[in-house]
């Protein structure tokens, strides 16, 4: 995928050693598609004797190129789980592990009918209910069962020790950059000293924002992008979303929304109010971010030491900054409130 | 040294010709993207190279004040020496937050707050608008 002049060729030699069944292979069209930070993304469109397909290649740029690490052979093994339990995503229908036939390693899935939800929203698309609809989403996919989910996502020995380990990346993330982040240890001690009522372990998508799902004709959200997801907190996801719905809207989960969102969710999984609240919620708006804080600023962090030359390290470190005033303004509203969460949950038990 | 045109002037200028002059003769939508992306950060590196010096140093001031140590000074006003200064300062400050909290004083937690406040002020004046372009 490195050199977009090659691809047509080496895709219709990949199908013909994946698909042999095809004849006459013709790769139409390809074309690099925008939207993906992190990953190549391209669409090709291909006509054999037996029909056309339109296909959606994702692949890893070159080294120094990478805004982010993350494993393509993890995120195929997931797409196929999440696909068979009936996650709203697009099918993963090839993988090319080590980049012998397409140039780097890359996932062919097949493309999305539905559209992208920010645009669809911009040109007009009514918000009614679907923050019911999000609800419902969320706790679908954190319905797969762990034991299937792959071999190669962490597993943690409890919720204590999952908050202990996310919390502390947050000093982590300040002691790895090139200078010291004050900010960052003063959302690791807040979150330590405000932790919400324990909950199940689930999958986690780890950049569940507007920009990564689509809707469908019938309404329904699908979910793209899974190359940051892991086991942990069922509201990371949650939170994570009102996080970037600040910077770009429409936020599902505002205030208008919010309570109505985490009584659906409740009702689907079984959680109580203590558990799942607009401030807990909100909570996880500071430590759901943490992983995608960390990558991004280990980009900028290469970039400035010379080992990745990729302008988009630079561009987002734009959106740490941004979110720096918002965890800072997050926390204040939400000390009380987490205390008496806490206070009631102590008193509960 | 010519000091006028400023720094702040000149990648402020950069910046309008790209978005005025050069956006128009671009085809492509990931440069188009590139181009949005680079106009943002030469608009933050225009208001930080106009003040970037002064913040640190007022920042420094304040954190002596807030927590009553002696933040030193750079070795010179040469950026890399300010820099390994500012980190300096910027250690002193995430130590105090962990120490503020460790101790439970609320005051003293709500004093490193006040440093941190003032700092992430400092940051959203450079920043300025933030416009996630080429997401969605």
């Amino acid at each position: 995928m490195h050199n977009v002049n090659e691809m047509p060729a080496r895709i219709a030699a990949f199908f013909a050693k994946v698909e042999p069944g095809w004849k006459n292979v013709k790769v139409d069209s390809y074309e690099v598609m925008t939207g993906g930070y992190s990953r190549l993304l391209a669409r090709a469109e291909v006509t054999h004797a037996g029909g056309h397909e339109t296909l959606v290649l994702r692949g890893d740029p070159p080294k120094d190129r990478q805004l982010i690490e993350t494993s393509r052979q993890q995120e195929y093994e997931l797409l196929c789980v999440v696909a068979d339990h009936g996650v709203r995503t697009p099918r993963a229908l090839y993988f090319d592990a080590t980049g012998a036939d397409l140039g780097t390693a890359t996932i062919v899935l097949e493309y999305s009918k539905c559209t992208s939800f920010v645009p669809w929203f911009n040109a007009g698309g009514s918000l009614d209910g679907l923050h019911l609809r999000l609800a419902e989403a969320i706790a679908f996919y954190q319905s797969v069962p762990i034991d299937k989910l792959p071999a190669s996502m962490e597993r943690h020995a409890s919720w204590d020790a999952y908050m202990t380990k996310r919390i502390d990346a947050w000093r982590q993330a300040s002691h790895n950059h090139v200078e010291s982040l004050p900010i960052f240890h003063y959302v690791a001690e807040w979150l330590d000293a405000h932790r919400p009522p324990e909950a199940p372990l689930v999958l986690r998508h780890g950049d569940f924002q507007s920009s990564n799902v689509m809707i469908s004709a019938d309404g329904q959200f699908e979910m793209i992008d899974w190359e940051l997801a892991g086991i942990g907190d069922p509201r990371e996801d949650m939170g994570y979303f009102k996080a970037v719905a600040q910077a770009m809207p429409p936020d599902l989960l505002d205030d208008t929304r919010i309570e109505e969102f985490c009584a659906r969710y409740r009702e689907l999984t079984g959680m109580n109010e203590l558990q799942v609240n607009p401030a807990t919620v909100a909570y996880f708006l500071i430590l759901g971010v943490v992983g995608t804080v960390e990558q991004l600023m280990q980009g900028g962090a290469k970039w400035a030491t010379g080992e990745n030359h990729l302008f988009t390290s630079v561009f987002n470190m734009s959106s740490v900054v941004f979110g720096q005033s918002m965890w800072l303004a997050a926390a204040s509203q939400l000390s009380e409130p987490m205390k008496r969460i806490a206070a009631a949950a102590q008193g509960g038990k | 040294m010519f000091s006028k045109p400023t720094t702040e002037q000149l990648l402020a200028g950069i910046a309008e010709q790209l978005r005025t002059t050069v956006m128009a003769e671009i085809q492509t939508e990931p440069t188009k993207i590139l181009l949005q992306q680079i106009d943002q950060i030469l608009m933050v590196c225009s208001r930080r190279a106009a003040h970037e010096i002064a913040f640190v140093h007022e920042e420094a001031q304040r954190i002596a004040v807030l927590t009553g140590k002696d933040m030193g000074a750079p070795a010179s006003l040469h950026l890399d020496e300010v820099v390994a200064w500012y980190h300096r300062v910027s250690v002193a400050l995430s130590d105090e937050v962990e120490a503020a909290f460790v101790s439970g004083d609320q005051s003293r937690i709500d004093t490193a707050r006040v440093a941190l406040d003032a700092r992430s002020a400092v940051e959203m004046q450079i920043l300025g608008a933030l416009d996630l372009v080429g997401r969605g």
